[in-house]
């Protein structure tokens, strides 16, 4: 299952955060997906990555936590895409076709003339395609 | 089996004891699972907790020889396998909750094995296991390798250790506390491994008794309250931390920091626990991570509250209720101080609740911890808090002050708008009692009071006492919404007036002092800027939020006195230029005037020397030099005055200018002088104070365009005598234009021709013109005399006019390069100043050097100086031997259409040496007018140079008869005289 999905700015700022657990444990998402941006960073700056790795945008797993598994995915205008998993068994083609559809759904977003590069993303048709994405996902996996 | 691994260890057998300790870690997993399900229900050897205990005891040793045995076999990725299946098998195997903290204190102790075994054997770690991270090839990451990673998961599960520990304490009602209530004595590890016994001592006999669980659990409890977890979870977290710095992982870090920031507050070490939230906050508030910040400043505020300190408490509560945090968080989910600390769940409510908390503190209330209800603070009049805000202060979300003058210059004492704009984002409208203006001139500062206070009571307490006052009907900040205020501001004092900081009173006892902004310089807000809020303005015109300045320059008062610089012609280069500067006081008086001086290249450049001359302070690089400023007039005390001429440099003056009443008048003269063309801006600038009692200025400046011209070019010819042409041999090999060398003949007496011309637009007087050697010898290797010319006798030389003098030169020496000297004309205006002496300016120009060598052959040619139409004369060429050889030449005279003559018209001959060779011909004139002789041509066969005589040479003027005039006999001998030489 999905824990959590996260857009983060070039600039490492959050541009949007979603948790989809009921339990307590925002704050405990946020950490997790703020340390994760170290990994992206090493990832990034790694001159002994392959060349083919490197210029790929799926980042593959991040960051293992005991609960969690955080995979990442970085667009060439350097949006970060992060997914915080429950499920610690997940396919690479899963995850990559969930990143494929949530970005598809960021450039949508943020492609409204009225949305302002950098800004945080507000908006509820986003937010509620994410949603789908998510659960499309969950069904997928669990399917 | 594991004996036998034992056994195979001993031999160095590795992958023999690697297969029987991995087989004995199955069997043992087996039994626990079978176990797992019984647990409960069945007796065993050992009472359930007991047995669970040596479970995870056995496990734990298997399971380290296992992964001692893989590392230092270099299998690193097999090893970090094993842990994370070791750590799946046994993290759900808790046991009874009394119990517990025993589970998380095992799986500590398991992460901080593995670290350590980690640490020992990071050498084995390959180089090449990073570049596959990521990869589907690779299940491992960045940080499973370090062990700075096991580090902090050890320090969490000690945590989740203590918290049991301290749920357990505190309750106290657990079923085994109740049982029973003592702690069993003298129990020891038994022989066993993860087993415990109890020693009684019977007479002389020790026996070894089994514990029961209670008791076994009473033991665990004393020997857990025992250690003091938090600082070693403090000790691993700073190790963690300081891993992950090094490996350049700044959020893991920080987030290691957060945690070692939380147990140090755990421990009531305040002091350091908020120096680690602060500089985790900082990470956080850079990022624009809302939801970290908030729980860091919840501790922060806290921490502040407990070292007493109502500032600290005040910015950190007021940043909180500042941030961009909209969640509805009205319901408070269970266990949320934990999760969120201190602050709790950042909402809306909550940032509302937390500013009217500041504000009932500012205004006298006091502030109870949260965590400590015997801790408080407050403000009181005795301690007032001041909070400082600047650009980069995280509290401009607070309050945020942009000031813009609506102009960008202003006359002194005129008054100009100046609106001050204010914005907080603070949940709630926040009134403002009173507002100070502070500008860099003091007497600009003002007070702006909300109109519902009262005046006279804004003034008992402020000590200064001539501040303006203004009143504002109330100074209320909504939400995000400007407040905007104009008001006049007017300042007497010349120069730049900047507002400098606005402060905010609220209550009597605290301050918040923004430094001002000018909105076209702005910054965003922190966090704010990503919000995607409606952009306001700081003030109602567009044009003053993009370009309006919190700066403005202050205009000099228009000065009343007239500063009068007069040039009325042209400066000639050479002379000493005067131009005079009169000051006429026409409004104002003049006090401690002071005349400044400057002379400027008109052309830019600014400096008037030239580049290339390195040494600034000698005078002759100056191009156009300053020479003095002299006080006109001739009564002594202006001589006096004089003195006090302060010169500073060739260019620049400075003079001081006595006080001056209205109607008086003081003048100088400028003397300048151009020693190159050149057209300079001579600036004059009088400063000086209007009244003698104010130190404020008022500078007139004037500025004069000069231009620098010469007013004389010199141009000479050499010429020689009239009618004799030495041969020179150089100058007949030399190429025609190749040089402009000029040859004299040795010995022979050359004329040199100087022109003087007029080249500027006054008339002048030549007064001399002379040729003046450079050698200081009386001995000068050539005799040169003046023989002619216009006469020197202060001479007028209108402008374009040509002025004559005629030398005679006679080179004594042969030489490749003689120099010949200069010519020095002594000249000077015509129309001279009323003042100045007439001592003349001297120009002078050097004469290039002349090549002198010795001629082998002279031509003269003689003639009578006129012939009449239809007379035969006698035409005589002379060539002259010079030297001691014999010489060859040969000879023609061609034909012409005016005269018919007698003689060869080819014909060779032979000189002696220092003999002379004579042509003579008859010619008779056939017209007349001035006529040319038939061409002569002379050639020399051992030189090979052929001499033509030159055409005014061999001209003649031939009169139709006999003229009749006379000419005196002194006057015919001075003329036959000049001719001959």
């Amino acid at each position: 299952m999905i824990a959590s999905v996260a857009v983060v700015g070039h600039q490492n700022n959050p541009l949007y955060l979603q948790s989809f657990t009921n339990a307590n444990d925002a704050l405990k998402l946020h950490h997790i997906v703020h340390c994760s941006l170290d990994v992206i960073d090493e990832r990034v700056n790694n001159p002994k990555r392959s060349v083919s790795t490197l210029n790929e945008s799926y980042l593959g797993l991040l960051y293992p936590t005991e609960s969690y598994k955080v995979y990442g995915y970085l667009s060439n205008t350097k949006a970060k895409f992060l997914v915080v998993t429950t499920d610690l068994d997940v396919k690479d083609a899963d995850i990559r076709s969930f990143f494929r559809r949530f970005h598809a759904a960021y450039v949508d977003a943020v492609s409204n003339p009225f949305h302002v590069p950098e800004k945080k993303i507000v908006s509820r048709t986003f937010a509620q395609r994410v949603s789908g994405i998510v659960k499309a996902f969950a069904a997928g996996t669990n399917g | 089996m594991s004996l036998v691994a034992v056994f195979a260890e001993f031999r160095r057998d590795w992958a023999e004891a690697l297969r029987f300790y991995e087989e004995a870690y199955r069997a043992l997993r087996e039994e626990t699972v079978v176990n797992k399900g019984l647990m409960i229900a069945t007796s065993t050897r050992l009472p359930p907790v007991q047995r669970l205990v040596e479970i995870r005891a056995v496990a734990e040793q298997l399971f380290f020889k296992i992964s001692t045995l893989l590392l230092h076999g270099g299998k690193v990725e097999e090893a970090i396998a094993w842990f994370n299946r070791h750590f799946n098998s046994y993290k759900h195997l808790v046991g009874l909750d009394e119990v517990s903290f025993l589970h998380w204190d095992w799986l500590s102790r398991q992460f901080l094995v593995f670290a350590e075994l980690l640490e020992t054997s990071s050498a084995a770690i390959p180089n090449t296991l990073s570049s596959h991270f990521g990869t589907p090839e690779s299940s491992l990451t960045e940080w499973e390798i370090q062990p700075a990673y096991y580090y902090q998961l050890a320090a969490n599960y000690l945590r989740e250790k203590r918290y049991c520990l301290d749920n357990l304490l505190s309750t106290g009602d657990s079923e085994f506390s109740r049982t029973s209530g003592k702690v069993p004595e003298s129990v020891m590890p038994s022989v066993f491994i993860g087993q415990s016994a109890r020693l009684v001592e019977q007479g002389d006999m020790i026996e070894v008794l089994p514990l029961s669980d209670a008791e076994y659990v009473q033991y665990a409890l004393s020997e857990a309250q025992r250690f003091q977890d938090s600082y070693e979870i403090i000790a691993l977290f700073r190790k963690a931390c300081e891993s992950f710095t090094n490996l350049k992982a700044p959020r893991l870090a920080s987030l290691c920091s957060n945690r070692m920031a939380k147990e140090y507050f755990f421990t009531e070490d305040f002091t350091d626990a908020k120096k680690l939230f602060d500089t985790v906050s900082s990470l956080y508030r850079q990022e624009g991570w809302v939801t970290l910040l908030w729980e860091s400043l919840g501790y922060l505020q806290e921490c502040s509250i407990r070292l007493d300190s109502a500032k600290d408490f005040i910015e950190y509560s007021l940043e909180m209720a500042s941030l961009p945090i909209f969640a509805n968080g009205d319901q408070e989910i269970p266990d949320s101080k934990r999760e969120y600390g201190p602050a709790g769940l950042p909402s809306q409510s909550r940032r509302e609740a937390l500013q009217s908390e500041v504000l009932s503190l500012v205004r006298g209330e006091e502030i109870v911890s949260r965590t400590d209800r015997g801790c408080s603070i407050a403000v009181t009049k005795e301690q007032p808090v001041r909070i400082d805000v600047d650009i980069i202060s995280p509290l401009r979300m607070v309050l945020l002050v942009s000031v813009a003058f609506h102009d960008q210059s202003v006359k002194p004492g005129s008054p100009v708008m100046f609106t001050l704009s204010l914005v907080s984002q603070l949940p709630c409208s926040i009134e403002v009692d009173e507002l100070e203006i502070e500008f860099n001139q003091p007497k600009c500062n003002f007070i702006i009071i909300n109109a519902v206070e009262e005046i006279s009571a804004a003034r008992s307490n402020g000590d200064n006492q001539d501040v303006r006052i203004e009143t504002a009907p109330s100074i209320v900040l909504p939400t995000n919404k400007w407040l905007r205020l104009t008001y006049d501001v007017k300042s007497d004092q010349s120069g730049k007036l900047e507002c400098l900081s606005v402060t905010a009173r609220i209550g009597k006892s605290f301050k918040i002092c923004c430094q001002a902004e000018s909105p076209a310089s702005m910054e965003d807000l922190p966090f704010w800027k990503f919000e995607g809020m409606v952009q306001t303005f700081p003030t109602k015109d567009p044009v003053l939020s993009f370009s309006g300045q919190k700066v403005i320059q202050v205009e000099e008062p228009d000065p009343e006195v007239d500063l009068i610089l007069n040039a009325s012609s042209p400066a000639l280069v050479g002379e000493s230029f005067v131009v005079p500067l009169t000051v006429i006081p026409r409004g104002h008086e003049v006090y401690s005037g002071e005349l400044k001086i400057n002379l400027v290249d008109a052309r830019g450049g600014g400096l008037l020397m030239s580049p290339r001359e390195t040494d600034p302070f000698s005078s002759g690089n100056h191009h156009v030099e300053l020479i003095s400023i002299s006080r006109m007039g001739d009564d002594d005390e202006s001589r006096i005055h004089s003195d006090k001429i302060k010169k500073i440099q060739q260019s620049f003056g400075v003079v001081s200018v006595p006080d001056l009443r209205v109607g008086d008048k003081w003048s100088c003269k400028l003397e300048i002088k151009w020693h190159k063309p050149k057209s300079v801006m001579l600036y004059a600038s009088l400063g000086y104070s209007p009244n003698s009692a104010e130190a404020a200025r008022v500078n007139v400046h004037r500025s004069l365009q000069i231009e620098g011209k010469i007013p004389i070019s010199i141009t000479h010819t050499f010429m020689m005598p009239f009618r004799r042409e030495p041969l020179l041999l150089s100058k007949v090999k030399s190429l025609p234009g190749a040089d402009q060398n000029v040859y004299l003949a040795l010995n022979e007496t050359s004329i040199l021709i100087v022109t003087a011309r007029n080249s500027s637009e006054v008339p002048l007087r030549v007064k001399s013109m002379m040729i003046q050697s450079n050698s200081n010898k009386n001995e000068t290797p050539y005799s040169i005399q003046h023989v002619g010319g216009v006469s020197a006798d202060d001479s007028l030389l209108v402008p374009g006019g040509e002025f004559k003098g005629v030398f005679s030169v006679r080179p004594k020496i042969d030489s490749p390069n003689l120099e010949l000297g200069s010519v020095c004309l002594n000249w000077n205006r015509d129309l001279t100043l009323s003042d100045s002496e007439d001592s003349g300016v001297v120009t002078e120009q050097k004469l290039p050097a002349v090549i002198v060598e010795q001629s082998p052959l002279v031509v003269s040619l003689e003639f009578p100086p006129h012939a009449i139409l239809g007379i035969p004369f006698l035409f005589y060429i002379k060539v002259s031997n010079q030297t001691n050889l014999l010489q060859e030449i040969k000879y023609s005279l061609g034909d012409t259409q005016s005269f018919v003559f007698c003689g060869p018209h080819d014909n060779a001959g032979f000189i002696l040496p220092k003999m002379e060779y004579v042509m003579s011909y008859k010619l008779v004139p056939l017209c007349s007018g001035s006529q040319q002789l038939p061409q002569a041509t002379i050639t020399s066969l051992r030189y090979s140079a052929a001499l033509n005589p030159s055409v005014t040479a061999t001209t003649i003027f031939v009169y139709p008869s006999e003229p009749n005039f006379f000419v005196a006999d002194n006057e015919k001998e001075t003329i036959l005289a000049k001719l001959n030489l």
